[in-house]
Protein backbone atom coordinates (compact mmCIF):
# COMPACT_ATOMS: atom_id res chain seq x y z
CA UNK A 1 0.00 0.00 0.00
CA UNK A 2 2.70 2.43 1.01
CA UNK A 3 4.66 1.44 -2.10
CA UNK A 4 1.67 2.11 -4.31
CA UNK A 5 1.15 5.53 -2.75
CA UNK A 6 4.83 6.42 -3.19
CA UNK A 7 4.68 5.32 -6.83
CA UNK A 8 1.57 7.39 -7.52
CA UNK A 9 3.13 10.41 -5.88
CA UNK A 10 6.28 9.96 -7.96
CA UNK A 11 4.26 9.83 -11.16
CA UNK A 12 2.30 12.88 -10.07
CA UNK A 13 5.56 14.75 -9.47
CA UNK A 14 6.69 13.76 -12.96
CA UNK A 15 3.43 15.03 -14.47
CA UNK A 16 3.78 18.26 -12.50
CA UNK A 17 7.27 18.84 -13.89
CA UNK A 18 5.94 17.94 -17.32
CA UNK A 19 3.17 20.51 -17.05
CA UNK A 20 5.68 23.17 -16.01
CA UNK A 21 7.78 22.20 -19.04
CA UNK A 22 4.74 22.86 -21.22
CA UNK A 23 5.14 26.60 -20.66
CA UNK A 24 8.68 26.55 -21.99
CA UNK A 25 7.64 24.26 -24.84
CA UNK A 26 4.85 26.56 -25.91
CA UNK A 27 7.29 29.48 -25.98
CA UNK A 28 9.85 27.44 -27.92
CA UNK A 29 7.25 26.25 -30.39
CA UNK A 30 5.99 29.76 -31.10
CA UNK A 31 9.46 31.25 -31.40
CA UNK A 32 10.89 28.58 -33.65
CA UNK A 33 7.69 28.41 -35.72
CA UNK A 34 7.84 32.15 -36.34
CA UNK A 35 11.52 31.97 -37.21
CA UNK A 36 11.00 29.12 -39.63
CA UNK A 37 8.15 31.03 -41.29
CA UNK A 38 10.22 34.17 -41.66
CA UNK A 39 13.20 32.36 -43.12
CA UNK A 40 11.18 30.16 -45.43
CA UNK A 41 12.49 31.73 -48.61
CA UNK A 42 16.07 32.27 -47.51
CA UNK A 43 19.08 30.54 -48.88
CA UNK A 44 20.72 27.76 -46.88
CA UNK A 45 23.60 30.00 -45.81
CA UNK A 46 21.29 32.47 -44.10
CA UNK A 47 19.35 29.73 -42.34
CA UNK A 48 22.15 28.57 -40.11
CA UNK A 49 20.05 29.45 -37.09
CA UNK A 50 17.92 26.42 -37.92
CA UNK A 51 20.57 23.99 -36.73
CA UNK A 52 20.68 25.85 -33.44
CA UNK A 53 16.93 25.56 -33.05
CA UNK A 54 17.05 21.86 -33.84
CA UNK A 55 19.93 21.31 -31.43
CA UNK A 56 17.94 23.05 -28.72
CA UNK A 57 14.93 20.86 -29.51
CA UNK A 58 17.11 17.76 -29.29
CA UNK A 59 18.50 18.85 -25.95
CA UNK A 60 15.01 19.56 -24.68
CA UNK A 61 13.65 16.21 -25.85
CA UNK A 62 16.52 14.46 -24.09
CA UNK A 63 15.69 16.42 -20.92
CA UNK A 64 12.09 15.19 -21.16
CA UNK A 65 13.27 11.62 -21.68
CA UNK A 66 15.33 11.81 -18.54
CA UNK A 67 12.43 13.30 -16.61
CA UNK A 68 10.26 10.34 -17.57
CA UNK A 69 12.97 7.80 -16.86
CA UNK A 70 13.43 9.42 -13.46
CA UNK A 71 9.81 9.81 -12.36
CA UNK A 72 7.70 7.32 -14.28
CA UNK A 73 7.71 3.60 -13.66
CA UNK A 74 7.85 2.19 -17.14
CA UNK A 75 10.99 2.34 -19.15
CA UNK A 76 11.85 5.11 -21.50
CA UNK A 77 15.40 4.19 -20.66
CA UNK A 78 15.67 2.09 -23.83
CA UNK A 79 15.08 5.14 -26.01
CA UNK A 80 18.23 6.44 -27.57
CA UNK A 81 18.91 10.15 -27.45
CA UNK A 82 17.22 11.69 -30.49
CA UNK A 83 19.64 11.68 -33.38
CA UNK A 84 17.84 13.98 -35.73
CA UNK A 85 16.55 17.43 -34.95
CA UNK A 86 13.31 17.57 -36.90
CA UNK A 87 11.41 14.84 -35.04
CA UNK A 88 12.64 16.42 -31.80
CA UNK A 89 11.18 19.78 -32.84
CA UNK A 90 7.89 18.14 -33.84
CA UNK A 91 7.88 16.45 -30.47
CA UNK A 92 8.36 19.72 -28.60
CA UNK A 93 5.64 21.33 -30.72
CA UNK A 94 3.12 18.65 -29.71
CA UNK A 95 4.24 17.87 -26.19
CA UNK A 96 3.03 21.11 -24.67
CA UNK A 97 -0.54 19.89 -25.21
CA UNK A 98 0.08 16.86 -23.03
CA UNK A 99 1.91 19.04 -20.53
CA UNK A 100 -1.06 21.40 -20.41
CA UNK A 101 -3.45 18.50 -19.99
CA UNK A 102 -1.32 17.25 -17.12
CA UNK A 103 -1.51 20.68 -15.52
CA UNK A 104 -5.31 20.75 -15.87
CA UNK A 105 -5.64 17.27 -14.38
CA UNK A 106 -3.42 18.17 -11.44
CA UNK A 107 -5.39 21.36 -10.88
CA UNK A 108 -8.65 19.39 -10.93
CA UNK A 109 -7.10 16.96 -8.46
CA UNK A 110 -6.30 19.81 -6.12
CA UNK A 111 -9.88 21.15 -6.47
CA UNK A 112 -11.28 17.65 -5.85
CA UNK A 113 -9.09 17.25 -2.81
CA UNK A 114 -10.24 20.65 -1.54
CA UNK A 115 -13.92 19.70 -1.83
CA UNK A 116 -13.26 16.28 -0.35
CA UNK A 117 -11.71 17.92 2.68
CA UNK A 118 -15.12 19.48 3.42
CA UNK A 119 -15.86 16.12 4.99
CA UNK A 120 -13.47 17.08 7.75
CA UNK A 121 -14.09 20.73 8.39
CA UNK A 122 -17.30 21.55 6.43
CA UNK A 123 -19.54 20.71 9.37
CA UNK A 124 -18.08 23.49 11.45
CA UNK A 125 -18.10 26.09 8.70
CA UNK A 126 -21.38 25.65 6.89
CA UNK A 127 -24.67 26.59 8.52
CA UNK A 128 -26.39 23.22 8.28
CA UNK A 129 -29.73 24.66 9.24
CA UNK A 130 -29.88 26.80 6.10
CA UNK A 131 -28.00 24.41 3.74
CA UNK A 132 -28.87 20.94 5.07
CA UNK A 133 -27.63 19.18 1.97
CA UNK A 134 -24.58 21.31 1.23
CA UNK A 135 -21.65 19.44 2.75
CA UNK A 136 -22.10 15.77 1.83
CA UNK A 137 -22.72 16.08 -1.98
CA UNK A 138 -19.90 18.60 -2.38
CA UNK A 139 -17.49 16.50 -0.35
CA UNK A 140 -18.38 13.24 -2.10
CA UNK A 141 -18.29 14.98 -5.46
CA UNK A 142 -14.81 16.20 -4.57
CA UNK A 143 -13.74 12.71 -3.58
CA UNK A 144 -15.01 11.38 -6.89
CA UNK A 145 -13.20 14.11 -8.80
CA UNK A 146 -10.02 13.31 -6.88
CA UNK A 147 -10.35 9.64 -7.78
CA UNK A 148 -10.82 10.49 -11.46
CA UNK A 149 -7.81 12.76 -11.42
CA UNK A 150 -5.58 10.18 -9.76
CA UNK A 151 -6.43 7.90 -12.68
CA UNK A 152 -6.01 10.83 -15.04
CA UNK A 153 -2.48 11.47 -13.81
CA UNK A 154 -1.59 7.89 -14.72
CA UNK A 155 -3.17 8.35 -18.13
CA UNK A 156 -1.27 11.58 -18.75
CA UNK A 157 2.00 9.87 -17.82
CA UNK A 158 1.16 7.10 -20.27
CA UNK A 159 0.38 9.62 -23.01
CA UNK A 160 3.59 11.42 -22.23
CA UNK A 161 5.57 8.23 -22.83
CA UNK A 162 3.66 7.22 -25.92
CA UNK A 163 4.24 10.63 -27.42
CA UNK A 164 8.01 10.58 -26.98
CA UNK A 165 8.11 7.01 -28.24
CA UNK A 166 6.10 8.00 -31.28
CA UNK A 167 8.43 10.81 -32.26
CA UNK A 168 11.77 9.58 -31.05
CA UNK A 169 11.42 5.85 -30.43
CA UNK A 170 12.68 3.29 -32.89
CA UNK A 171 10.42 2.95 -35.89
CA UNK A 172 9.16 -0.50 -36.87
CA UNK A 173 11.85 -0.52 -39.46
CA UNK A 174 14.58 0.25 -36.94
CA UNK A 175 13.24 -2.42 -34.62
CA UNK A 176 13.33 -4.90 -37.48
CA UNK A 177 16.80 -3.85 -38.46
CA UNK A 178 17.99 -4.27 -34.90
CA UNK A 179 16.46 -7.74 -34.78
CA UNK A 180 18.01 -8.66 -38.12
CA UNK A 181 21.38 -7.55 -36.80
CA UNK A 182 20.93 -9.74 -33.74
CA UNK A 183 19.94 -12.70 -35.88
CA UNK A 184 22.87 -12.24 -38.23
CA UNK A 185 25.24 -12.12 -35.29
CA UNK A 186 23.79 -15.18 -33.62
CA UNK A 187 23.77 -17.06 -36.90
CA UNK A 188 27.43 -16.33 -37.46
CA UNK A 189 28.00 -17.41 -33.88
CA UNK A 190 26.25 -20.71 -34.44
CA UNK A 191 28.26 -21.41 -37.56
CA UNK A 192 31.42 -20.65 -35.60
CA UNK A 193 30.30 -22.87 -32.74
CA UNK A 194 29.58 -25.73 -35.12
CA UNK A 195 33.03 -25.34 -36.65
CA UNK A 196 34.62 -25.37 -33.22
CA UNK A 197 32.76 -28.53 -32.34
CA UNK A 198 33.79 -30.25 -35.50
CA UNK A 199 37.38 -29.38 -34.77
CA UNK A 200 36.97 -30.74 -31.29
CA UNK A 201 35.45 -33.97 -32.56
CA UNK A 202 38.28 -34.40 -35.05
CA UNK A 203 40.81 -33.84 -32.29
CA UNK A 204 38.96 -36.23 -30.01
CA UNK A 205 39.08 -38.94 -32.64
CA UNK A 206 42.75 -38.44 -33.36
CA UNK A 207 44.11 -37.81 -29.92
CA UNK A 208 41.97 -40.47 -28.31
CA UNK A 209 40.68 -43.27 -30.46
CA UNK A 210 43.35 -43.25 -33.15
CA UNK A 211 46.25 -43.17 -30.68
CA UNK A 212 44.81 -46.16 -28.90
CA UNK A 213 44.34 -48.07 -32.13
CA UNK A 214 47.87 -47.28 -33.24
CA UNK A 215 49.21 -48.40 -29.88
CA UNK A 216 47.16 -51.58 -30.24
CA UNK A 217 48.54 -52.17 -33.72
CA UNK A 218 52.07 -51.68 -32.43
CA UNK A 219 51.52 -54.21 -29.67
CA UNK A 220 50.27 -56.74 -32.19
CA UNK A 221 53.18 -55.97 -34.50
CA UNK A 222 55.61 -56.50 -31.65
CA UNK A 223 53.85 -59.72 -30.66
CA UNK A 224 54.33 -61.04 -34.16
CA UNK A 225 58.00 -60.14 -34.15
CA UNK A 226 58.68 -61.38 -30.64
CA UNK A 227 61.35 -64.09 -30.64
CA UNK A 228 59.92 -66.27 -27.84
CA UNK A 229 56.31 -67.41 -27.36
CA UNK A 230 56.20 -66.24 -23.76
CA UNK A 231 56.92 -62.63 -24.66
CA UNK A 232 54.57 -62.90 -27.61
CA UNK A 233 51.66 -64.08 -25.49
CA UNK A 234 52.30 -61.32 -22.93
CA UNK A 235 52.18 -58.75 -25.72
CA UNK A 236 48.96 -60.30 -27.02
CA UNK A 237 47.44 -60.02 -23.56
CA UNK A 238 48.37 -56.33 -23.49
CA UNK A 239 46.94 -55.89 -26.97
CA UNK A 240 43.68 -57.44 -25.89
CA UNK A 241 43.46 -54.97 -23.03
CA UNK A 242 44.36 -52.11 -25.31
CA UNK A 243 41.55 -53.04 -27.70
CA UNK A 244 39.04 -52.80 -24.85
CA UNK A 245 40.39 -49.41 -23.85
CA UNK A 246 40.07 -48.27 -27.46
CA UNK A 247 36.42 -49.29 -27.39
CA UNK A 248 35.79 -47.37 -24.18
CA UNK A 249 37.47 -44.34 -25.71
CA UNK A 250 35.33 -44.62 -28.83
CA UNK A 251 32.17 -44.78 -26.76
CA UNK A 252 33.27 -41.70 -24.83
CA UNK A 253 33.94 -39.73 -27.97
CA UNK A 254 30.59 -40.71 -29.47
CA UNK A 255 28.93 -39.64 -26.25
CA UNK A 256 30.62 -36.27 -26.29
CA UNK A 257 29.42 -35.75 -29.84
CA UNK A 258 25.82 -36.45 -28.88
CA UNK A 259 24.50 -38.12 -25.75
CA UNK A 260 22.00 -40.75 -26.86
CA UNK A 261 20.22 -40.51 -23.50
CA UNK A 262 18.90 -37.07 -24.48
CA UNK A 263 16.59 -38.63 -27.03
CA UNK A 264 15.68 -41.61 -24.93
CA UNK A 265 15.25 -40.23 -21.43
CA UNK A 266 15.27 -36.47 -21.92
CA UNK A 267 17.29 -33.84 -20.11
CA UNK A 268 17.05 -35.43 -16.67
CA UNK A 269 18.51 -38.72 -17.86
CA UNK A 270 21.29 -36.98 -19.78
CA UNK A 271 22.19 -34.82 -16.78
CA UNK A 272 22.38 -37.94 -14.63
CA UNK A 273 25.05 -39.32 -16.92
CA UNK A 274 26.95 -36.04 -16.58
CA UNK A 275 26.84 -36.52 -12.84
CA UNK A 276 27.92 -40.15 -13.11
CA UNK A 277 30.87 -39.34 -15.33
CA UNK A 278 32.18 -36.45 -13.29
CA UNK A 279 35.22 -37.05 -11.13
CA UNK A 280 33.75 -35.06 -8.21
CA UNK A 281 30.30 -35.32 -6.60
CA UNK A 282 27.54 -33.60 -8.57
CA UNK A 283 24.26 -32.74 -6.84
CA UNK A 284 21.47 -32.80 -9.35
CA UNK A 285 17.95 -31.41 -9.20
CA UNK A 286 15.72 -31.48 -12.23
CA UNK A 287 12.24 -29.99 -11.82
CA UNK A 288 10.60 -29.78 -15.20
CA UNK A 289 6.82 -29.61 -15.23
CA UNK A 290 6.69 -30.59 -18.87
CA UNK A 291 9.09 -31.59 -21.60
CA UNK A 292 10.98 -28.61 -23.02
CA UNK A 293 11.65 -28.54 -26.77
CA UNK A 294 14.47 -30.91 -27.83
CA UNK A 295 16.75 -28.08 -28.96
CA UNK A 296 16.48 -26.33 -25.60
CA UNK A 297 17.13 -29.62 -23.80
CA UNK A 298 20.19 -30.33 -25.94
CA UNK A 299 21.69 -26.88 -25.37
CA UNK A 300 20.95 -27.09 -21.64
CA UNK A 301 22.70 -30.46 -21.55
CA UNK A 302 25.79 -29.15 -23.34
CA UNK A 303 25.96 -26.15 -21.04
CA UNK A 304 25.80 -28.46 -18.02
CA UNK A 305 28.36 -30.89 -19.44
CA UNK A 306 30.82 -28.14 -20.31
CA UNK A 307 30.35 -26.31 -17.00
CA UNK A 308 30.84 -29.49 -14.97
CA UNK A 309 33.90 -30.44 -17.03
CA UNK A 310 35.38 -26.98 -16.47
CA UNK A 311 34.66 -27.15 -12.76
CA UNK A 312 36.39 -30.53 -12.47
CA UNK A 313 39.36 -29.45 -14.61
CA UNK A 314 40.07 -25.90 -13.53
CA UNK A 315 38.25 -24.81 -10.40
CA UNK A 316 39.52 -27.29 -7.83
CA UNK A 317 35.93 -27.62 -6.64
CA UNK A 318 34.87 -30.36 -4.26
CA UNK A 319 31.26 -30.33 -5.32
CA UNK A 320 29.10 -29.11 -8.17
CA UNK A 321 25.38 -28.38 -8.05
CA UNK A 322 23.31 -28.60 -11.21
CA UNK A 323 19.73 -27.31 -11.20
CA UNK A 324 17.35 -27.47 -14.12
CA UNK A 325 13.92 -25.87 -13.70
CA UNK A 326 11.11 -24.24 -15.58
CA UNK A 327 10.70 -20.53 -14.88
CA UNK A 328 7.61 -19.43 -16.77
CA UNK A 329 8.42 -19.69 -20.45
CA UNK A 330 12.08 -20.31 -19.70
CA UNK A 331 14.14 -23.39 -19.08
CA UNK A 332 16.69 -22.28 -16.51
CA UNK A 333 19.85 -24.25 -15.94
CA UNK A 334 22.17 -23.29 -13.12
CA UNK A 335 25.55 -24.85 -12.44
CA UNK A 336 27.39 -23.82 -9.30
CA UNK A 337 30.69 -25.06 -7.96
CA UNK A 338 32.56 -24.34 -4.75
CA UNK A 339 35.89 -23.87 -6.48
CA UNK A 340 38.32 -20.99 -6.66
CA UNK A 341 36.47 -18.99 -9.32
CA UNK A 342 38.15 -16.83 -11.93
CA UNK A 343 36.56 -18.65 -14.87
CA UNK A 344 37.15 -16.92 -18.19
CA UNK A 345 33.84 -16.26 -19.93
CA UNK A 346 35.65 -15.53 -23.19
CA UNK A 347 37.42 -18.90 -23.16
CA UNK A 348 36.68 -21.11 -26.12
CA UNK A 349 34.39 -23.51 -24.29
CA UNK A 350 32.19 -20.90 -22.65
CA UNK A 351 32.19 -18.76 -25.78
CA UNK A 352 30.91 -21.66 -27.86
CA UNK A 353 28.19 -22.26 -25.29
CA UNK A 354 27.07 -18.65 -25.22
CA UNK A 355 26.80 -18.75 -29.01
CA UNK A 356 24.63 -21.82 -28.88
CA UNK A 357 22.47 -20.24 -26.22
CA UNK A 358 22.20 -17.00 -28.20
CA UNK A 359 21.03 -18.99 -31.20
CA UNK A 360 17.93 -19.95 -29.21
CA UNK A 361 17.44 -16.33 -28.08
CA UNK A 362 18.50 -17.35 -24.60
CA UNK A 363 21.01 -15.80 -22.26
CA UNK A 364 24.11 -17.24 -20.63
CA UNK A 365 25.63 -15.53 -17.64
CA UNK A 366 28.90 -16.43 -15.98
CA UNK A 367 29.64 -15.15 -12.49
CA UNK A 368 33.03 -16.23 -11.26
CA UNK A 369 34.72 -13.88 -8.81
CA UNK A 370 38.22 -14.75 -7.68
CA UNK A 371 37.85 -17.08 -4.73
CA UNK A 372 34.64 -18.50 -6.14
CA UNK A 373 31.98 -19.65 -6.27
CA UNK A 374 31.45 -19.93 -10.00
CA UNK A 375 27.81 -19.78 -11.10
CA UNK A 376 26.86 -20.39 -14.72
CA UNK A 377 23.23 -19.74 -15.60
CA UNK A 378 21.59 -20.42 -18.92
CA UNK A 379 18.03 -19.29 -19.62
CA UNK A 380 16.45 -20.80 -22.71
CA UNK A 381 13.05 -19.81 -24.09
CA UNK A 382 10.70 -22.75 -24.53
CA UNK A 383 7.91 -21.03 -26.43
CA UNK B 1 70.62 -46.21 -33.33
CA UNK B 2 70.01 -43.47 -30.79
CA UNK B 3 66.48 -42.13 -31.12
CA UNK B 4 64.48 -39.23 -29.65
CA UNK B 5 60.69 -39.49 -29.70
CA UNK B 6 58.37 -36.46 -29.75
CA UNK B 7 54.64 -37.06 -29.54
CA UNK B 8 52.06 -35.49 -27.25
CA UNK B 9 50.28 -38.78 -26.71
CA UNK B 10 51.92 -40.54 -23.77
CA UNK B 11 50.40 -43.81 -24.89
CA UNK B 12 52.05 -43.69 -28.28
CA UNK B 13 55.39 -42.47 -26.90
CA UNK B 14 55.54 -45.39 -24.52
CA UNK B 15 54.50 -47.87 -27.18
CA UNK B 16 57.08 -46.60 -29.65
CA UNK B 17 59.83 -46.55 -27.04
CA UNK B 18 59.15 -50.17 -26.10
CA UNK B 19 59.05 -51.21 -29.72
CA UNK B 20 62.38 -49.54 -30.45
CA UNK B 21 64.02 -50.95 -27.34
CA UNK B 22 62.76 -54.41 -28.36
CA UNK B 23 64.55 -53.91 -31.66
CA UNK B 24 67.81 -52.92 -30.01
CA UNK B 25 67.66 -49.16 -30.51
CA UNK B 26 68.39 -46.71 -27.73
CA UNK B 27 65.72 -44.14 -26.86
CA UNK B 28 67.61 -41.17 -25.43
CA UNK B 29 64.54 -39.06 -24.70
CA UNK B 30 60.75 -39.08 -25.16
CA UNK B 31 59.08 -35.68 -25.04
CA UNK B 32 55.61 -34.24 -25.54
CA UNK B 33 56.15 -30.93 -27.32
CA UNK B 34 58.42 -29.20 -29.83
CA UNK B 35 60.18 -27.00 -27.29
CA UNK B 36 61.26 -29.93 -25.15
CA UNK B 37 62.30 -31.77 -28.32
CA UNK B 38 64.68 -29.01 -29.42
CA UNK B 39 66.12 -28.77 -25.91
CA UNK B 40 66.70 -32.51 -25.73
CA UNK B 41 68.42 -32.51 -29.12
CA UNK B 42 70.60 -29.56 -28.18
CA UNK B 43 71.88 -31.33 -25.08
CA UNK B 44 72.44 -34.70 -26.76
CA UNK B 45 71.96 -34.96 -30.52
CA UNK B 46 70.69 -38.44 -31.49
CA UNK B 47 70.93 -40.22 -34.83
CA UNK B 48 67.27 -39.68 -35.55
CA UNK B 49 64.24 -37.85 -34.15
CA UNK B 50 60.76 -39.28 -34.66
CA UNK B 51 58.41 -36.29 -34.56
CA UNK B 52 54.64 -36.00 -34.53
CA UNK B 53 53.41 -33.09 -36.68
CA UNK B 54 50.64 -31.98 -34.33
CA UNK B 55 51.86 -31.06 -30.88
CA UNK B 56 50.88 -28.53 -28.23
CA UNK B 57 50.20 -25.67 -27.90
CA UNK B 58 48.27 -25.14 -31.16
CA UNK B 59 48.17 -28.73 -32.47
CA UNK B 60 48.77 -27.62 -36.04
CA UNK B 61 52.29 -28.06 -37.41
CA UNK B 62 54.65 -27.46 -34.47
CA UNK B 63 56.31 -30.80 -35.09
CA UNK B 64 57.04 -29.97 -38.69
CA UNK B 65 58.55 -26.59 -37.77
CA UNK B 66 60.76 -28.32 -35.23
CA UNK B 67 61.76 -30.95 -37.80
CA UNK B 68 62.84 -28.28 -40.28
CA UNK B 69 64.84 -26.52 -37.58
CA UNK B 70 66.53 -29.76 -36.60
CA UNK B 71 67.54 -30.44 -40.18
CA UNK B 72 69.10 -27.00 -40.40
CA UNK B 73 70.92 -26.92 -37.05
CA UNK B 74 71.90 -30.55 -36.51
CA UNK B 75 72.80 -32.07 -39.88
CA UNK B 76 73.83 -35.30 -38.18
CA UNK B 77 70.32 -35.96 -36.88
CA UNK B 78 67.77 -37.45 -39.25
CA UNK B 79 64.09 -36.51 -38.90
CA UNK B 80 61.20 -38.88 -39.39
CA UNK B 81 57.92 -36.94 -39.31
CA UNK B 82 54.68 -38.72 -38.44
CA UNK B 83 51.45 -37.16 -39.62
CA UNK B 84 47.75 -37.86 -39.14
CA UNK B 85 47.00 -37.09 -42.76
CA UNK B 86 48.90 -36.88 -45.96
CA UNK B 87 49.72 -33.22 -46.34
CA UNK B 88 51.49 -32.57 -49.60
CA UNK B 89 52.59 -29.20 -48.28
CA UNK B 90 54.47 -30.85 -45.43
CA UNK B 91 56.18 -33.33 -47.68
CA UNK B 92 57.19 -30.57 -50.01
CA UNK B 93 58.49 -28.34 -47.23
CA UNK B 94 60.55 -31.16 -45.79
CA UNK B 95 62.03 -31.91 -49.16
CA UNK B 96 62.88 -28.34 -50.01
CA UNK B 97 64.65 -27.91 -46.67
CA UNK B 98 66.57 -31.14 -46.48
CA UNK B 99 68.20 -33.24 -49.12
CA UNK B 100 68.72 -36.32 -47.00
CA UNK B 101 67.93 -37.78 -43.63
CA UNK B 102 64.25 -36.90 -43.86
CA UNK B 103 61.18 -39.08 -43.79
CA UNK B 104 57.45 -38.46 -43.82
CA UNK B 105 55.14 -41.26 -42.76
CA UNK B 106 51.48 -41.55 -41.97
CA UNK B 107 51.13 -42.11 -38.28
CA UNK B 108 49.20 -45.31 -38.85
CA UNK B 109 52.22 -46.71 -40.66
CA UNK B 110 53.76 -47.37 -37.26
CA UNK B 111 51.40 -50.31 -37.04
CA UNK B 112 53.25 -51.93 -39.95
CA UNK B 113 56.19 -52.50 -37.67
CA UNK B 114 58.51 -53.88 -40.37
CA UNK B 115 57.93 -50.97 -42.71
CA UNK B 116 58.29 -48.46 -39.91
CA UNK B 117 61.59 -49.91 -38.72
CA UNK B 118 62.84 -50.02 -42.27
CA UNK B 119 61.96 -46.36 -42.79
CA UNK B 120 63.66 -45.50 -39.49
CA UNK B 121 66.85 -47.21 -40.62
CA UNK B 122 66.83 -45.41 -43.96
CA UNK B 123 66.31 -41.96 -42.48
CA UNK B 124 68.86 -42.65 -39.71
CA UNK B 125 71.50 -43.48 -42.29
CA UNK B 126 70.99 -40.28 -44.29
CA UNK B 127 68.48 -41.77 -46.68
CA UNK B 128 64.82 -40.83 -47.22
CA UNK B 129 61.55 -42.53 -46.46
CA UNK B 130 58.25 -41.38 -47.81
CA UNK B 131 54.95 -43.01 -47.06
CA UNK B 132 53.49 -45.01 -49.95
CA UNK B 133 50.31 -43.00 -49.47
CA UNK B 134 52.19 -39.72 -49.80
CA UNK B 135 53.87 -40.93 -52.94
CA UNK B 136 50.60 -42.21 -54.35
CA UNK B 137 49.01 -38.83 -53.86
CA UNK B 138 51.95 -37.01 -55.33
CA UNK B 139 51.80 -39.24 -58.34
CA UNK B 140 48.05 -38.95 -58.65
CA UNK B 141 47.63 -35.23 -58.13
CA UNK B 142 50.81 -34.11 -59.76
CA UNK B 143 50.32 -31.00 -61.81
CA UNK B 144 52.75 -32.37 -64.37
CA UNK B 145 50.82 -35.41 -65.40
CA UNK B 146 51.94 -35.57 -68.99
CA UNK B 147 55.38 -37.12 -68.59
CA UNK B 148 53.93 -39.61 -66.11
CA UNK B 149 51.43 -40.75 -68.68
CA UNK B 150 54.33 -41.99 -70.75
CA UNK B 151 55.50 -44.46 -68.10
CA UNK B 152 54.65 -48.13 -68.39
CA UNK B 153 52.91 -49.84 -65.46
CA UNK B 154 56.16 -51.50 -64.48
CA UNK B 155 57.99 -48.18 -64.52
CA UNK B 156 55.27 -46.68 -62.40
CA UNK B 157 55.74 -49.39 -59.79
CA UNK B 158 59.44 -48.73 -59.78
CA UNK B 159 59.17 -44.93 -59.49
CA UNK B 160 56.66 -45.23 -56.68
CA UNK B 161 59.04 -47.44 -54.70
CA UNK B 162 61.96 -45.23 -55.51
CA UNK B 163 60.06 -42.24 -54.29
CA UNK B 164 59.41 -43.99 -51.02
CA UNK B 165 63.15 -44.20 -50.61
CA UNK B 166 63.89 -47.83 -51.45
CA UNK B 167 67.21 -48.77 -53.01
CA UNK B 168 67.40 -50.44 -56.39
CA UNK B 169 68.34 -53.68 -54.69
CA UNK B 170 65.30 -53.52 -52.44
CA UNK B 171 63.02 -52.75 -55.36
CA UNK B 172 64.44 -55.67 -57.28
CA UNK B 173 63.61 -57.90 -54.32
CA UNK B 174 60.09 -56.52 -54.03
CA UNK B 175 59.29 -56.94 -57.70
CA UNK B 176 61.10 -60.24 -58.09
CA UNK B 177 63.35 -58.99 -60.86
CA UNK B 178 67.11 -58.63 -61.12
CA UNK B 179 68.85 -55.50 -59.97
CA UNK B 180 70.12 -54.74 -63.45
CA UNK B 181 66.53 -54.86 -64.72
CA UNK B 182 65.57 -52.29 -62.11
CA UNK B 183 68.47 -50.10 -63.18
CA UNK B 184 67.20 -50.31 -66.73
CA UNK B 185 63.73 -49.21 -65.62
CA UNK B 186 65.22 -46.36 -63.63
CA UNK B 187 67.22 -45.08 -66.57
CA UNK B 188 64.21 -45.30 -68.83
CA UNK B 189 62.13 -43.39 -66.25
CA UNK B 190 64.72 -40.65 -66.10
CA UNK B 191 64.74 -40.42 -69.86
CA UNK B 192 60.98 -40.12 -70.00
CA UNK B 193 60.81 -37.59 -67.17
CA UNK B 194 63.65 -35.63 -68.73
CA UNK B 195 65.70 -35.77 -65.56
CA UNK B 196 69.46 -35.78 -65.67
CA UNK B 197 70.84 -38.81 -63.94
CA UNK B 198 72.53 -37.38 -60.87
CA UNK B 199 74.66 -39.48 -58.59
CA UNK B 200 73.53 -40.24 -55.08
CA UNK B 201 70.39 -42.14 -54.46
CA UNK B 202 68.49 -39.75 -52.20
CA UNK B 203 69.06 -36.88 -54.57
CA UNK B 204 67.36 -38.80 -57.28
CA UNK B 205 64.37 -39.41 -55.08
CA UNK B 206 64.41 -35.80 -54.13
CA UNK B 207 64.53 -34.75 -57.75
CA UNK B 208 61.59 -36.96 -58.57
CA UNK B 209 59.53 -35.84 -55.64
CA UNK B 210 60.28 -32.22 -56.27
CA UNK B 211 59.45 -32.69 -59.86
CA UNK B 212 56.13 -34.29 -58.98
CA UNK B 213 55.19 -32.45 -55.86
CA UNK B 214 55.93 -28.82 -56.54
Amino acid sequence: MRNLLARRLRVAAGVLLGSLSAVAELAMTLASGLWLLVTLGWSADDRRGETRILAAARWWAELQRRRMARWYDTGTADLAAPLTGMPALSYVATRWTVGLLGGVVLLAAVIGAGYASLLVWGWFLVDLDRWPLAVAPAAFGGLFLLFLCVQGVQAVALMDEQLIRHFLGPSDRQTLERRIGELARSRAGVVEAVHDERRRIERDLHDGVQQRLVALGMLLGRARRAPDPEKSSELLRQAHEASQQALVELRDVAWRVYPAALDEGGLAAALETVAERAAIPVRLSCELRDTPPPTAQAVAYFVAAEAVTNAVKHSGAEQVTVRAERAGELLRLRVEDDGRGGADASGSGLLGLSRRVAALDGTLSVASPAGGPTVITAELPCA
Amino acid sequence: MRVILADDSTLLREGLARLLVDEGHEVTAAVGDAEALLEAIATDPPDIAVVDVRMPPTHTDEGLRAALEIREKWPGTGVLVLSQYVERRYATELLTTATEGVGYLLKDRVVQVDEFLDALDRVGSAGTAFDPEVVRQLLTFSSKVDPLQRLTDREREVIARMAQGHTNAAIAGQLNVSQSAVEKYVNSIFDKLELTDTTGYSRRVLAILRFLGT
